[in-house]
């Protein structure tokens, strides 16, 4: 501990830059070396699972009570189609959780006043941010996709006993679960655009919250055409919802169309973000 | 090697730092001193980059901050023992600063084992203590190598062995050719660690001197026993000159020279058994320099050192709210 074990070079100012794979190199660093991370990985694995399970079970006793009591299912808007869905039935409880690791993984670097130090180790300021942004992102797809592929495996010995069961080759099925892990994506930027705005845990995720879920609400029962034509379907989880429809209906925003709308909100918040980031004081 | 030109950082409505120019040359140990609130952090952070400047400019080893492309190899910062997330071990923060550099593994156990944390460093950050914070923010400071050294109030929270390790480590560091620029309230702490320093008070710079000379300005005191304190007290006054009894026989002169008192005195016929050039401390040197500048003045502690004077105890109070934490 005495100054003589410093290194002898004085000014030596050799040896590597700051670049973006170092940053992000750093930024994955940061992101597996909170516990917290981890922890909501996991639950979102396990909730998104678990809901899918209950999902499809419950579907598949439905349509077998309904048939039992010799009623048509389909005349209920019912039919095998919504078992496919299961695989990605957790999408809107894993989406808070995921967007919530969004809004973490900057807001708590403000809290903690951790960005000092990212900011002075990175003082471009917008490679971090960017770099968080790649993380979370692939994170998110990844932990989406896991999910729904266990959801799926998962699930068929269960619509077995209802001779349910189906396979990948359903029409646009494994485009579907690949999108819900884009989707959960998009929803982890939408979080860390939110959170690095607005640099406060709880006001990132309560927005994220009212975005995500209760515009829709409201929009729904705002009675006007222009509201249910012309806000409802562009609402970020609504269009999102579309993104991984297996088939949409005439009128609807097609899949193509509803991804592209819910990345733009991710693309609008991130840009704000962006600005916000390069022009306020750390 | 810093150069500050003409620095002005508002917040709101509210001035820090009011026109700051100074340059932090290296192979010394630069003190940064003022009162609580008078612009040493904000100064700070406009050095790293972190607060952009209202006007003016700063670079660091002839660059903004930001321009560098190995920043963390240039100049290492000890902002805030606090610029760390408190849920990551120390080991874990310093492997991602070391990341977006390269810097290998090695140099991370270095500077931690250099800062003694080895014992803590798989350890979460929000269970140290202050002062295990402040050497984990040196550690970070020191993690490149870098050139130029920034510390913000580095001995704060620390043991006395911790504080005599930071003031050799800097030593060393400035020895070695680099530029360390270290700021603190405490004057007595800088009058052991700085050969140069630059007082601030209020966002403005006060004085920017080697430290010898920030002492040597301060009028002469002499410490006079005699045992007519009352004929030699009237021979002395004049312009320029006080006089303060400090003990029935024991006078404190300040304004005359120790010859000149001698003279007097034997003019007088008086005698005198000690004549003692005192040499002013920092500290009665930068509460001259300050007095004015004290933001956050404390009131007046009656009768507490009768001898001094009201005006005296009461400058020593506002020292005394100055000694606890920057708030900024």
């Amino acid at each position: 501990m005495s100054a003589a074990t410093l290194t002898p070079q004085a000014g030596r100012v050799t040896g590597h830059g700051v670049s973006f794979p170092r940053t992000l190199h750093s930024e994955w660093i940061k992101f597996t070396t909170l516990r917290s991370t981890w922890v909501l990985l996991a639950t979102t694995v396990l909730v998104m699972v678990g809901i899918g399970l209950l999902g499809g079970w419950g579907i598949a006793t439905g349509l077998d009570q309904m048939e039992s009591a010799g009623q048509d299912p389909a005349a209920a808007g019912m039919d095998s189609s919504l078992l496919y869905l299961m695989t990605s039935g957790g999408l809107d409880f894993g989406q808070l959780i995921i967007g919530s690791l969004g809004v973490l993984l900057i807001a708590s670097e403000y809290s903690t006043g951790m960005i000092r130090s990212t900011m002075t180790a990175v003082p471009s300021r917008l490679s971090p941010l960017f770099a968080k942004a790649f993380v979370v992102a692939v994170v998110a797809a990844v932990v989406g996709i896991l999910s729904s592929f266990i959801t799926y495996f998962l699930l068929q010995p269960i619509l077995a006993n209802y001779g349910r069961e189906f396979g990948l080759d359903v029409d646009n099925l494994v485009q579907s679960m690949l999108l819900s892990g884009v989707y959960l994506a998009i929803v982890a930027l939408m979080g860390l655009a939110l959170g690095s705005l607005l640099r406060n845990s709880a006001g990132g995720i309560v927005t994220l919250v009212v975005l995500l879920l209760v515009l829709p609400i409201v929009a729904q029962i705002i009675p006007f055409d222009w509201v249910q034509d012309g806000v409802m379907p562009y609402l970020p989880s609504n269009a999102g919802r579309q993104m991984v429809m297996l088939e949409t209906a005439d009128g609807d925003l097609t899949q193509w169309q509803g991804g592209l709308v819910m990345a733009a909100w991710a693309a609008v918040l991130l840009a704000g973000a962006a600005v916000t980031t390069k022009a306020r004081d750390v | 090697m810093i150069e500050a030109q003409g620095l002005v950082k508002v917040y709101g409505n509210k001035p820090a730092v009011q026109g700051v120019s100074f340059t932090v040359q290296p192979g010394r140990v630069t003190g940064f001193l003022g009162p609580n609130g008078a612009g040493k952090s904000t100064t700070m952070r406009m050095i790293m980059g972190l607060d952009r400047p209202t006007s003016g400019d700063v670079l660091v080893n002839g660059k903004h901050y930001a321009k560098h492309r190995a920043p963390l190899r240039e100049v290492g910062a000890l902002l805030d023992a606090k610029a760390v997330h408190t849920s990551r071990s120390a080991y874990n923060h310093l492997r991602a600063m070391a990341a977006t550099h390269s810097i290998p593994t090695k140099r991370v156990h270095d500077v931690i084992e250099l800062t003694g944390l080895g014992a803590v460093a798989k350890k979460r950050v929000g269970g140290f203590s202050l002062g295990m914070g402040q050497r984990l923010g040196i550690a970070a400071a020191l993690l490149g190598d870098p050139q130029t050294i920034i510390l913000d109030e580095p001995v704060n929270g620390l043991d006395p062995e911790g504080v005599l390790w930071v003031r050799n480590l800097v030593k060393a560091l400035a020895a070695e050719g680099r530029t360390v620029f270290l700021s603190s309230h405490l004057m007595s702490e800088m009058a052991l660690t700085a050969d140069h320093l630059i007082v601030i008070g209020r966002g403005r710079i006060i004085a920017d001197a080697p430290i010898q000379d920030i002492l040597n300005n301060r009028a002469q005191r002499v410490r006079v026993r005699t045992d007519r304190p009352d004929v030699l007290t009237r021979a002395l006054a004049g312009e320029g000159v006080s006089v303060e009894a400090r003990e029935p026989e024991l006078l404190e002169v300040s304004g005359v020279p120790a010859r000149a008192i001698a003279e007097t005195a034997l003019a007088q016929q008086v005698l005198v058994y000690e004549l003692t050039p005192l040499q002013a401390s920092l500290e009665e040197a930068y509460m001259d320099l300050t007095k004015d500048e004290v933001e956050y003045h404390s009131g007046p502690v009656a009768d507490v050192h009768d001898h001094a004077g009201n005006a005296e105890s009461g400058r020593h109070a506002a020292v005394a709210a100055g000694a606890g934490q920057e708030g900024n």
